[in-house]
């Protein structure tokens, strides 16, 4: 592939650049979007342990006469977060505690070690940008109406922890810490907030569309528009956040241009991977049950833990709509692999997980 | 109002904080990290006014009566000294201590400063363990106690976390502990036994090794399936497994004595009784199998009844402990886990850890005695 079209940047070519999460599900798909437009001094870094093939072979394929580092390391080490940090110009955080259930484990994984990389970035000084991937679930959709926009200038929670919800606490306090450093210490920071990011690696369904707990998927998102973006359009905005000029402190969502309904994906999803039975509540009854279940909790002194309460059903199910206007006013992205492509490109993806399960 | 502290801010103080909240008569006053962030979380959580980190600071400051150490292992003994010096009861997690000579030394500390201590054993006061418990006192099982099973097991898959997180770091503290994962994960398991064994020195045979699962994702140093024989004097007898890989992922207690026996089955929450005597002729085989039928329905019954009235907590074990042991504070009485037990218990599992070491010294100069004979082999 030949390299795209340079891009005014904050940066050189050369510099170096640190990409954190470099083996999760966004990390593998960054590395080759900075390979791609040119970037020649990458250093990786990855828990011990983890795949890096994906990595070499992206490296081999299209890096040339690229540098690409794996540094193993764990983002919990302060040693390690300084030896990753050192001399990097642009940082883009991408480790996350995906699917951590604990309250505290997803607060270690996700601000503590945001903490720790932070302090090594100001330690070196030689920062330019840090990239920090945060996500929809931050915003507070309580007082918006039904079918408001949700944007950038939305509120988000002030509570997180209410949502009964550890990946939005970690997540919400991670925001809020870079933030804090933002104007404490200097540090040019971009917030980036994608919708749900979903493509090979990642083939579950939405919680927006509906939940499978229960021995049967009870379908909760209705006639909303769920805020997809496909896992290489959003690798895109989060490179473009970390290289543009005159965007230090902005916060950006990522969803892609042509978001389905919940219906007209559960349809598809149905048509084109594999037939089961679901249920539609309607958002009055998942209203309703959240509630029920919210007021159960407090009463049972948390006999069963506030996991579906009011907030999160406005969260999750109220319906709202979503723009791109200034990722792509502002960082100049555009979704590359249209919806189209992109679904036929899942749908393939979780026909095939099924095959091999 | 008993004033409550906790140090320590990972995993399981969330639960110690969620329990004590709902112990009437006490406050949390102060939670404690070295990490500020993480005490930081915990309060705001929970509404805790006084976050420290440092341990010393918060003892001065807060003035707790009573300190929760939910850290790793390897600070308890440190730690709860500290804590009893500033005049405070302690609870300590499980596994109480590093070893015997730790667990010994605290006991005798806290006694030596007439204060109490307590070891994390929740499980021993689910409501099932409490009512198998009540009934082996009133001689349900006859004089004592021949045999008994325990099982506790732990479902380390390769797509768990705790799995994923333990194999990829090789300074996790788990693998630090003397016993290393069994360390941390079967003291629940071996109170159990210890609470009905007479003696303080049984005799203990282990052997362990790694799950084939855990020696495919190429981990040979983590010990994750143990079977042990625990004796008294060739009198009481008990079996003890520890399994990562069997399913169902049993966490049962099994007690025989003279006259009856009794399974608990913490999963299920279940206490059925096993008669001792049998039916005549054919009704064993009709009869029997209805009574066990109806032992399981009323085991139903009396759970959904405790989740109605709001009784059925996770933790309820941990809340039980915690009133026991605040009520053992406030009323000068003896404290719900007898020392012996906690000691025995540490007891046990320093053999275990200590045979199961033996034996990979005795296989590792197997295998290089076999290497050498074999020249040409690495």
């Amino acid at each position: 592939m030949p390299p795209l079209a340079p891009i005014d940047t904050i940066m050189n070519p050369d510099d170096p650049i640190l990409i954190t999460g470099a083996g999760g599900f966004i990390g593998p798909r960054v590395v080759k979007g900075l390979l791609n437009h040119g970037f020649r001094n990458l250093r990786c870094l990855m828990r011990p342990g983890g795949d890096s093939a994906k990595l070499a072979k992206y490296a081999d394929q299209i890096g040339g006469n690229a540098h690409v580092e794996i540094v193993r390391g764990n983002l919990l080490s302060r040693e390690d977060c300084l030896c990753a940090a050192h001399g990097a110009t642009v940082v883009y955080h991408l480790a996350a505690a995906r699917g951590e259930k604990s309250f505290p484990d997803a607060f270690m994984n996700s601000v503590v070690t945001t903490r720790n990389l932070l302090d090594a970035c100001h330690h070196h000084g030689s920062l330019r940008r840090f990239v920090t991937l945060s996500s929809f679930s931050v915003y507070s959709n309580d007082k918006n109406g039904s079918g408001d926009l949700l944007d950038e200038s939305c509120p988000v929670e002030t509570q997180p922890a209410r949502r009964g919800d550890a990946y939005t606490f970690a997540k919400s306090k991670q925001d809020e810490l870079v933030t804090e450093y933002g104007k404490k210490f200097g540090i040019p920071y971009v917030i980036v907030r994608p919708g749900f990011v979903y493509g090979p690696g990642n083939e579950g369904i939405t919680g927006r569309v509906g939940i499978g707990s229960f021995g049967i998927f009870l379908h909760l998102g209705g006639s909303n528009t769920i805020p997809f973006t496909y896992v290489d359009n959003c690798a895109e905005a989060v490179i473009l956040a970390g290289l543009k000029k005159g965007i230090d402190g902005e916060v950006f969502n990522v969803v892609d241009d042509e978001l389905p309904s919940s219906r007209q994906f559960l349809t598809l999803y149905k048509k084109n991977v594999r037939d089961f039975r679901s249920i539609y509540i309607p958002h009055a009854m998942s209203y309703f049950l959240c509630s029920l279940w919210e007021k159960y909790s407090q009463w049972s002194e948390g006999q069963l833990p506030p996991t579906f309460n009011r907030s999160m059903w406005c969260s999750y199910w109220k319906s709202a709509r979503y723009t791109n206007a200034k990722a792509k006013n502002r960082l100049g992205w555009t979704p590359k692999v249209s919806s189209a492509e992109a679904f036929q490109r899942y749908f393939e993806s979780c026909r095939k997980k099924i095959a091999h399960a | 109002m008993l004033k409550v502290a906790i140090i320590g801010c990972g995993k399981i103080a969330d639960s110690h904080a969620a329990q004590i909240q709902r112990v009437k008569g006490c406050e949390i006053v102060a939670v404690c990290d070295r990490e500020e962030l993480m005490a930081r979380q915990l309060c705001e959580r929970f509404q805790i006014k006084g976050c420290f980190s440092d341990v010393k600071t918060m003892l001065t400051e807060a003035r707790p009566d009573v300190v929760h150490i939910t850290t790793p292992p390897q600070s308890h003994h440190g730690l709860a000294k500290l804590c009893l010096d500033h005049g405070c009861h302690v609870y300590v997690e499980k596994p109480f201590t590093l070893n015997t000579m730790e667990a010994v030394d605290l006991i005798e500390y806290a006694e030596s400063k007439k204060l109490k201590i307590t070891a994390g054993h929740d499980d021993q006061f689910r409501p099932c363990a409490r009512q198998m418990r009540d009934l082996a006192k009133k001689g349900y099982l006859g004089t004592g106690p021949v045999h008994m099973e325990s099982y506790y097991c732990y479902e380390l898959g390769k797509t768990s976390s705790y799995a994923r997180a333990l194999l990829a770091d090789k300074e996790h503290w788990v693998r630090r502990l003397p016993g290393g994962l069994l360390h941390n994960i079967i003291s629940h398991g071996i109170a159990r036994i210890a609470e009905f064994l007479t003696t303080d020195s049984p005799e203990v045979i282990a052997y362990g090794f790694p799950s084939p699962v855990l020696r495919s994702m190429g981990e040979d140093e983590i010990i994750d399936e143990l079977r042990v024989i625990i004796s008294e004097s060739e009198n009481v007898t008990a079996y003890f497994t520890f399994s990562s890989q069997m399913r169902p992922s049993l966490h049962q207690f099994r007690i025989f004595g003279q006259s009856n026996g009794l399974i608990l089955d913490q999963d299920n929450e279940t206490l059925v009784k096993l008669r001792g005597t049998r039916r005549k002729s054919f009704l064993e085989q009709f009869v029997t199998p209805l009574d066990l039928a109806k032992q399981y329905f009323d085991n139903s019954l009396q759970n959904i009844g405790s989740f109605l009235r709001k009784d059925f907590h996770p933790k309820a074990g941990m809340k039980f402990l915690i009133e026991s042991f605040y009520r053992s504070i406030n009323d000068k009485s003896a404290p719900p886990i007898p020392y012996r037990e906690i000691i025995l218990t540490s007891r046990i599992m320093d053999d275990i850890f200590s045979r199961l070491r033996s034996a990979r010294l005795e296989n590792n100069a197997v295998c290089s005695t076999l290497s050498r004979a074999r020249p040409g082999t690495a």
